[in-house]
């Protein structure tokens, strides 16, 4: 099981630099530090962070006609003890495994539903379970919802 | 002369002239084509066809007599409908069927064969009597229906593809659409977000970050459309529970209690979006007026469903409308505008300690 450490240090997978800032500003203003963000799997591949990140916001639809899963599976073989979530507007194109992440924040988010998605992943990660209820924001991979019961 | 030869002498005889045997005379007579064969002799020969078989198959009684009745069969003559009549032959039992016949001019027939063994008082299978039938048009008229049965299953199986195809692309289509559309939304939010960041005026600040609220609350209305199995219709109960506990926890503040209960309302879609910001006014408003200056306190959210009407009940337990009216007049007019944009009305009212709001609207369009 994860246990995290606050702040977290956050990789953003996104290839729209509009939501890729929007999202640093809200991961800082959350507490947490960005420690690089990229656009496609080709970029993943290549990253040398500064540190080694503990979550991950992954887009599905990525530059150069990658895609989220692909970089799903770059970073479990990387940072292997990196918490996934993907960030999609389909999340239901994600399979019921998640292809082993921790869960989703589907699109349209909002600063609200970031927010709150962010605490409560701290909450299931650094101090399981989550006290707060799950913000319809965020939901929780089978797979990890089940490391709290 | 054997007794079993007897029936012989009757092919001879004329009824009409007194003498032979007047069953004889009439299978003789009749328009059902009939045989007898002999299974006694090598390879149950025709002993006796009458005329009506004669006609049938175009040979003449000399061709006919002495022969198995094989040489009806021709190259499409059913192997397996052969091999029962010949069981039914070798079984001693009887047997109707419909078999492919060849004329002698190599025309087809198809003839309903009834073939049945005839015993002698001994329980002995004397001969063979056989009727047939030209059922031609009938099986004609069988295979005509059949193929235009066919052809109709194959046009229904077409159209159905066609179909099939037309709304996997029209699914398609929405889905891009719908997928082009939260990319939008997000990206309008990200960008007022950004903006807000950049401002150091606190007054402008408030306005964009209400701006973003309502931007936040049409994608929420957007995403449960889009995330719903009938997105015609718009549970504004269900999205009322989601978002109020939203706009509290992203205050942070644990000390305004709520009181919930949301009845399911069910509104067509094309109401969601005014619904949806209405919602959205009333309650950022409660709590970021009501609850100013770390005033703590409880807010009672009801949705309800009468018949063809229903109601959605905000009440705070703050200081009352005075306060209220003060702040950015934008959202009293949007919610007045967009009440009455679904038919509904909206009611201002003091608590006694605080301030209710009630919308009310038809639940169908007039």
């Amino acid at each position: 099981m994860i246990r995290l450490e606050v702040p977290f240090e956050v990789l953003i997978v996104e290839d729209e630099a509009l939501l890729a800032m929007d999202i640093e500003a809200m991961v800082e203003d959350a507490g947490h530090h960005v420690v690089a963000e990229t656009a496609s799997v080709r970029e993943l591949v290549e990253l040398v962070p500064k540190r080694t990140p503990t979550i991950a916001f992954v887009d599905i639809q990525l530059a150069e006609g990658s895609n989220g899963f692909d970089a799903c599976r770059v970073i479990q073989e990387r940072w292997a003890k990196a918490v996934i979530v993907f960030v999609t507007a389909n999340p239901l194109q994600i399979p019921d495994d998640f292809c082993g992440a921790h869960g989703v924040i589907p699109k349209p988010f909002t600063r609200n539903g970031l927010m709150l998605a962010m605490r409560y992943i701290e909450e299931g990660v650094c101090d399981p379970p989550p006290v707060a209820p799950q913000p319809s924001s965020f939901i929780a991979s089978p797979a990890f919802a089940a490391t709290w019961h | 002369m054997k007794q079993r030869d007897d029936w012989h002498l009757t092919d001879l005889l004329e009824y009409e002239h007194g003498r032979g045997d007047p069953f004889a005379a009439a299978v003789r007579a009749t328009r059902m084509p009939m045989v007898i064969t002999d299974p006694a002799q090598s390879d149950n020969p025709i002993v006796f066809c009458n005329e009506s078989f004669q006609k049938l198959t175009g040979y003449t009684r000399e061709e006919i007599i002495g022969r198995n009745c094989r040489f009806l069969q021709g190259p499409d003559t059913s192997i397996e409908d052969v091999a029962k009549v010949r069981a039914a032959v070798d079984g001693g039992h009887d047997i109707g069927i419909d078999l492919l016949n060849y004329r002698k001019d190599g025309s087809t027939f198809w003839n309903a064969l009834y073939l049945s063994p005839v015993r002698n008082s001994d329980g002995v299978i004397q001969f063979f009597f056989a009727s047939q039938l030209d059922v031609s048009d009938r099986i004609e008229a069988h295979r005509i229906v059949a193929e235009q049965k066919a052809a109709v299953d194959r046009e229904v199986e077409a159209r159905t593809a066609d179909l099939q195809a037309a709304l996997e692309a029209k699914t398609l289509l929405l889905h891009e659409v719908d997928h082009r559309v939260k990319n939008n939304l997000t990206m309008i939010g990200s960008l007022l977000r950004l903006q807000a960041r950049s401002i150091a005026d606190p007054a402008i600040t408030a306005k964009l970050d209400a701006m973003l609220e309502r931007v936040d609350a049409l994608s929420t209305v957007h995403r449960r459309l889009y995330q719903s199995a009938d997105i015609t219709r718009f549970d504004v109960g269900a999205f009322t529970a989601n978002l109020v506990p939203d706009v509290i926890g992203s205050t942070g503040r644990t000390d305004i209690k709520l009181d919930m209960h949301c009845e399911r309302v069910e509104v067509p879609s094309a109401w969601a979006s005014a619904l949806g910001l209405i919602v959205n006014e009333v309650v950022t408003n409660a709590v970021k007026h009501a609850y100013a200056d770390g005033r703590s306190g409880k807010l009672t959210v009801r949705t309800e469903h009468n018949g063809s009407a229903a109601a959605i009940e905000i009440s705070d337990d703050g200081p009352g409308f005075d306060e209220l009216a003060q702040r950015d007049g934008l959202g009293r007019v949007l919610i007045k505008r967009l009440a009455k944009q679904v038919g509904g009305t909206v009611e201002w009212a003091g608590a006694a300690p605080g301030a209710k709001v009630v919308i009310s609207f038809p639940v169908e369009r007039p």
